[in-house]
């Protein structure tokens, strides 16, 4: 397409966003909101310190984008018809460009109520360019039982994208989210908004398998109100690099979250994994699990944070986080942190990092199974935990699958 | 040599640096059962692990062939492609690997496809039963927050599903209660008697001799600090229980001295 690479688009600049609003309009986010936001990724420092003066691995300073391609055609959405009981029951599902001009009133209800963007340079980024992306919509009191799945593929430009997700009081879905790209989508910069009412029941999972040359920067922001419920569980399985970063905030009392999230480095792959759960009133649960392993010279870092504030009493919060290395070259962090403001709370947290048990593998080999493929049944049988956390037969067995790939190039 | 059984001969061993096994001479024949008793210490466990090639033990000198064949040189699944089996006394817990699936996969390497799926289906199950256990257990993880007996119990339906030409039962008996020991004599018992299973020879190795009330010796073998000091029929397995372990020391000592 010739036209196009006449007009292509470069960098994450101003002029940039002129003439791609020009092309392709606002979307469901006002060129006031974008403006504002590229101003701030323009201002904001990258985030430097995390905590005790650790900083990101992946040295986002470095990260220049000035020649990035950026298009209006950034990325395929897919799995966004609803079956007919998904209709009949009022669930809307959506293109997030097209979201507040469809469901105004909806889109308006949740929109950035669980994300602020002010202090959060990458988030910035994505809500300024931000086009594509779901829109998901749980009316109070639906229950919906099958899943919905959905999610984008990126092509040969970078993709900024936006999924907000809301359900409403005593409502209940799940939803699975697609992540995919080609060898051509230089980056996925992302935002998840996940809004729940009270009593809302959200099972939500990301399966991200993009291509081994796609840079991703996402984050995922929950918000619970009284009793609500989220299960979250995150697949980062592809990327180049992958900074994934997920915040729940318990802001009411009876609120529960589970997060879940695995990934498994190989061939040169990073991966930056933050979870932060918030426990801002009492009688809140949560539990965090993730399991990363690396491989060849795949590199792995988890911060995992539990905040209790001072009003939290009787919050109640686990953390176990465990890794496995699978090679020489292989390298994950973990910084497990508590932080607790609150008497009369319960937290635990507990992290491993280690190799494969010999005597696990000998015990293996002496049922007649070769060492290899004994390395491989132990190491998928290490993601199980996790793996088993996530929805639907068909997905865990996707993911299964997934992961056995990965081990596999290993053994060969 | 084609010479049947599974021949150890002038075995020793080391275990970082010190000398543990210092000459083992033992044969065990198809379809027999040769039990090898010893106190704590005796080497009977560094035995064990020598034979199934566990990393950590170095043999520095002798051989044990598998119906001559010597597999001293082969890796651990490769011993058991040969027909070596071993009930551990302690055996490791695999979390995330399903019971069922395990079996399937070692049944797999060591026998490939000679089941369908469902007469793997059926011969499990009927394992199962023998040792009374349901078959929720197939969907639980190897050996994962198992109590003792069920450790063992996983241990013989191991045995029974992989149908090897030998096995040692290393301190099978430890840690059992009398039903749980009561089900592993039976499954021992029912594999001898089984078409596949009745040229089984094996190597029961304890400290106690209560297992041999269930499973019978052909010969039995006393253990003590590395060597075989003395060997006789199953009335010896009784003089141990009588006497105890002194008094053998004391009737070496003094054939020695």
């Amino acid at each position: 397409m010739s036209a196009k690479a006449e007009t292509a688009i470069r960098g994450v600049g101003r002029a940039s966003l002129d003439t791609l609003l020009e092309r392709s309009g606002v979307g469901s986010i006002s060129s006031q909101a974008r403006y504002d936001a590229l101003s701030r990724y323009e201002e904001l420092p990258v985030r430097v310190a995390i905590r005790g003066g650790r900083t990101w691995k992946q040295d986002l300073e470095k990260l220049d984008l000035t020649d990035l391609a950026v298009g209006d055609d950034d990325a395929v959405e897919f799995g966004l018809e609803p079956s007919p009981a998904a209709r009949r029951s009022g669930v809307t599902i959506e293109r997030f460009s097209l979201a507040r001009e469809r469901h105004r009133d909806a889109f308006e209800r949740a929109f950035g109520r669980a994300v602020d963007t002010r202090d959060d340079k990458f988030a910035s980024l994505a809500l300024a360019f931000a086009r594509t992306g779901l829109f998901i919509d749980v009316p109070d009191g639906v229950v919906l039982d099958e899943p919905l799945d959905a999610g984008f593929q990126g092509r040969e430009s970078a993709v900024f994208s936006y999924t907000l997700v809301s359900v409403g009081a005593g409502g209940r879905a799940t939803v699975i989210e697609r992540v995919r790209s080609e060898s051509g989508t230089p980056l996925v910069c992302g935002i998840v908004e996940i809004v729940l009412a009270e009593r809302a029941h959200l099972t939500y999972a990301v399966d991200q398998r993009a291509a081994a040359t796609t840079r991703l920067i996402v984050t995922r922001r929950a918000s619970l109100a009284a009793d609500a419920q989220l299960e979250i569980a995150c697949a980062e399985l592809g990327g180049l690099h992958a900074v994934s970063r997920v915040r729940a905030v318990e802001r009411a009392p009876g609120a529960r979250v589970q997060t879940v999230a695995l990934f498994f480095s190989d061939g040169a792959q990073h991966v930056d994994l933050e979870s932060e759960t918030i426990h801002a009133a009492g009688n809140t649960q949560s539990q965090t699990i993730v399991r990363s392993a690396g491989t060849d010279r795949g590199q792995g870092r988890y911060i995992g944070n539990i905040k209790i504030l001072a009003d939290a009493h009787g919050a109640d919060a686990s953390l176990r986080d465990d890794a496995l290395l699978l090679s020489a070259g292989a390298h994950i962090d973990s910084v497990p942190a508590l932080e607790i403001a609150a008497n009369d709370v319960r937290a635990f947290h507990g992290a491993t990092v280690g190799a494969i048990s010999e005597e696990e593998l000998f015990y293996a080999q002496t049922r007649g199974i070769p060492r290899a493929e004994a390395e491989r049944m132990i190491a998928l049988g290490f993601f199980e935990p996790a793996v088993s956390r996530f929805p639907t037969e068909a997905l865990r067995d996707e993911l299964r699958v997934a992961l056995e790939n990965k081990l596999g190039a290993k053994a060969v | 040599m084609s010479e049947r059984g599974l021949q150890i001969t002038g075995l020793r061993a080391n275990v970082q640096g010190n000398e543990i096994l210092k000459g083992i001479d033992l044969t065990v024949e198809p379809g027999s059962v040769q039990a090898l008793m010893g106190p704590n210490g005796s080497g009977k466990s560094t035995l064990a692990f020598s034979i199934a090639g566990h990393p950590s033990y170095e043999v520095s000198a002798g051989s044990v062939t598998l119906d001559g064949e010597e597999i001293l040189g082969l890796a651990p699944d490769k011993r058991a492609k040969a027909g070596l089996f071993l009930s551990f006394q302690y055996p490791a817990a695999i979390p995330g690997v399903s019971v069922a699936n395990f079996i399937r996969s070692a049944r797999q390497s060591l026998h490939p496809d000679d089941l369908t799926p469902a007469k793997f289906r059926k011969l499990i199950f009927e394992q199962l039963d023998v040792l009374e256990m349901d078959a929720a257990f197939l969907s639980r993880y190897v050996n994962d927050g198992f109590s003792g007996g069920e450790k063992k119990r996983l241990e013989m339906l191991q045995l029974a599903m992989l149908a090897p030409k030998y096995a040692i039962l290393d301190e099978t008996d430890s840690g059992l209660d009398i039903d749980a020991l009561g089900s592993v004599g039976a499954s021992v018992d029912a594999l001898r008697k089984s078409e596949t299973g009745k040229e089984t020879g094996f190597l029961i190795i304890t400290h106690y001799p209560r297992i041999l009330q269930h499973i019978t010796a052909d010969r039995v073998h006393i253990m003590l600090d590395g060597r075989i000091v003395k060997s006789g029929g199953p009335e010896l397995a009784h003089e141990i229980e009588r006497e105890g372990y002194d008094a053998i020391r004391e009737q070496v000592a003094a054939s020695v001295g």
